[in-house]
């Protein structure tokens, strides 16, 4: 009686909550607190296929959802995002049916990486992704090595491990297990000799902390290391990118599967190899499964873009306390060509707790905004002398402080006429949003 | 005046944006007219500390910890006889564990620190993890920072926090926080905490003066945007601060 009462009332939670707009974990929530043994009772697919890692998550799942489905597969999977187990329970009792069954070929989660244990507890993943290891919202996850502690006793002996070749951390969850599929990408048109960022988290050997040499780098710790001491090195891939060119967003996949790549990013390549291996790895043709890549426009897309006085805006959505995301969105600006103005914004570092913390600010590399067609960067929010003592140690020079985010826009609204990037989180995109002219 | 700094380890202990402390100090004693070098020491490299007016080690994760004490070991002895004579130390995160007498590991293992405090730390499999509010013996104004650890520190008996009001310190909640002796400075608080702390900074900058025999002029250099952050971070935790009493009440 209980699970028939939780099932609805997170069925009804979960139409409210789409009504208003609302997150998606809140109903799993209320219906494991008036259940706790719901998701013990519920019948799911077999075939769960589980995403976890720092990035490329959302993106991942995605595209893996989009080719299973171009295969003819039914797929469920968390497409609202909320990826710890409150939201994992949302999806399968909204989803499944009264009795709690779910009917599907494939049961698709993106798992938050501390929430591995828990959610597979209930749905151990025949096959599992992890995307890559690294700095992502330290207050709340203490640095990339505990997160791959959090995840290795969760993971079950029988997955098939599906694992990024080029990432000297997380390729580690390989060792001692049986059953292990590689992606990673050859040395390319993206690769360069020696690391990038601030910060060098593939200096050291995440197993023996001897040094690491690196062939090539594509970006941060990503490429084809080898530690001097022990040993450890990027293993043989299984599914390769073999070209790439992003400047045509041409990739190609073991010298002959062609993808055209909808963002022309490095760090989407790797969404793309990480879901063309899960393909492969469930008998989707690669024809079918490039075909699908190429016609398929991410849905998870973080920018929107906007008018502001004479200036066309695009909000690019970096999240505050991840420096990846930050860089990828600033590499990004770097290498378009027209000029622009970037306005930056550290207002909430978080929309779900409260803190001052901004040693983030430290990981991130701004001065890849050195470009003679970024003409100027403003940094505004409450936290804008954070972000300018951070300035101060780069050598960039044009950029001005402005605290008050409504100030900082109406002087943009007032002056210039270039393309304006906006960097900035979702705890802090709508305070820009609410006074802008938003373009669908 | 030429200044000459040690940094030990920047890639294996480079978590939480440590480095940013010798940028700062570098810059603010540039300011006061020093020239000054930074030398980086890689493990099993043995820099001459006599040459050196500073040393630093930044926070790093625990398994880094670990090999970085490894490396260092072989100087405890030399860098206890500098510390008794005064030479000035950051060591950041969990760099100051390494100070102490021991650290044992989440699971049971442990090993020696150089010893030059009697504590001794315990890592657990919980993180201990917030905003912080401080009062240090050094000077009147709070001590702000971020908490982010799994080590609870025990034994220290001259803390660089001697009041924590909001967060965590050495043993847990509200408990007093770092190490400070001599002219060692020590705090797990995370971040270039010379930059949220410009008092911090000043009396760093001051402690390598003196040991040259300068004093800090009355004309300091401007740090206007480590000022301004620290006055508004200042005021957002004092806030919170405040309410919390309130909180617990209802």
């Amino acid at each position: 009686m209980r699970k028939i009462l939780a099932i609805l009332l997170c069925k009804l939670g979960s139409f409210l909550g789409g009504l208003m707009g609302k997150g998606s974990s809140l109903p799993g929530k209320l219906a494991l607190m008036l259940c706790p043994d719901i998701l013990g009772q519920v019948e799911v697919p077999e075939h769960i296929i589980a995403v976890t890692g720092s990035n490329g998550k959302t993106s991942t799942v995605e595209l893996i959802a989009a080719i299973l489905r171009g295969a003819g597969k039914t797929v469920v999977f968390n497409e609202m995002g909320a990826n710890q187990l409150e939201g994992i329970a949302t999806l399968v009792l909204t989803q499944g049916d009264f009795q709690g069954r779910v009917t599907a070929d494939v049961l698709l989660l993106e798992c938050d990486e501390r929430s591995t244990a828990k959610i597979f507890h209930y749905f151990p993943p025949k096959q599992l992704v992890v995307t890559n290891l690294f700095r992502d919202q330290l207050t709340r996850n203490g640095h990339p090595e505990w997160i791959y502690d959090a995840i290795l006793p969760a993971i079950p002996p029988e997955a098939e491990l599906i694992l990024n070749a080029d990432d000297p951390l997380s390729s580690c969850f390989a060792r001692d297990h049986e059953k292990v599929t590689w992606f990673g990408l050859d040395r390319s048109g993206a690769s360069s000799n020696s690391p990038t960022g601030v910060y060098h988290d593939g200096a050291c050997c995440p197993i023996c902390k001897g040094p690491m040499e690196y062939d090539y780098v594509h970006y941060n710790h990503i490429g084809a290391y080898r530690c001097k001491r022990c040993g450890h090195h990027k293993p043989k891939t299984d599914y390769s990118g073999t070209a790439l060119d992003l400047e045509t967003g041409e990739l190609v996949i073991d010298h002959w599967v062609s993808i055209l790549l909808s963002f022309c990013s490095i760090y989407h390549v790797y969404n793309v190899l990480a879901a063309y291996a899960v393909s492969q790895k469930n008998g989707v043709r690669p024809e079918q499964a490039a075909e699908t890549v190429n016609r398929y426009a991410l849905q998870s897309g973080r920018t929107q873009s906007f008018t502001l006085g004479k200036h066309h805006g695009t909000l690019l959505t970096s999240k505050h306390e991840n420096s990846i995301s930050y860089d990828t969105n600033l590499r990004y600006i770097a290498g378009t060509k027209r000029d622009c103005v970037v306005l930056i914004i550290v207002d909430s570092v978080s929309r779900k707790y409260f803190t001052c913390e901004t040693s983030w600010l430290w990981d991130i590399d701004f001065a890849q905004l050195k470009a003679p067609h970024i003409k100027g960067i403003v940094l505004s929010g409450r936290y804008a002398n954070d972000l300018a003592e951070r300035f101060s140690f780069t050598d960039l020079e044009n950029w001005s402080v402005q605290p008050s985010i409504f100030a900082a826009v109406q002087a943009l609204e007032d002056s210039g006429e270039e393309e304006l990037y906006v960097v900035t989180c979702f705890s802090d995109r709508d305070k820009l949003l609410d006074h802008v002219e938003k373009e669908m | 005046m030429k200044v000459h700094f040690i940094h030990f380890y920047p890639n294996l202990m480079n978590l939480y944006g440590s480095y940013g402390n010798v940028l700062i100090l570098k810059r603010y004693l540039e300011g006061l007219d020093c020239q000054v070098t930074v030398e980086t020491v890689e493990p099993g490299q043995r820099p001459d500390l006599a040459q050196a007016d500073f040393l630093f080690m930044g926070a790093g994760t625990e398994g880094s910890q670990r090999a970085a004490m490894e490396a260092f070991a072989p100087m405890g002895p030399e860098i206890k006889a500098a510390a008794q004579d005064g030479k000035v130390m950051f060591f950041a995160g969990t760099a100051m564990e390494l100070l102490g007498a021991e650290i044992r590991e989440a699971d049971g293992s442990s090993y020696r620190g150089i010893g030059l405090g009697e504590f001794v730390t315990e890592h657990g499999r919980v993180r201990m993890v917030g905003d912080v509010y401080g009062y240090t013996a050094l000077y009147p104004e709070a001590v702000v920072g971020f908490m982010n650890k799994c080590g609870r520190v025990r034994g220290v008996e001259t803390p660089l926090l001697t009041q924590v009001a909001l967060g965590f310190g050495n043993d847990g909640l509200n408990c007093p926080e770092g190490f400070h002796w001599n002219n060692i400075f020590a705090s797990q608080l995370t971040g270039p905490l010379l930059g949220k702390n410009p008092r911090l900074l000043e009396t760093v900058a001051g402690a390598i003066l003196a040991r040259r025999g300068k004093k800090l002029p009355a004309r300091r250099p401007a740090i206007p945007w480590e000022a301004a952050a620290y006055a508004v971070t200042e005021a957002q935790l004092r806030e919170r601060l405040e309410q919390v009493p309130t909180r617990k009440a209802s």
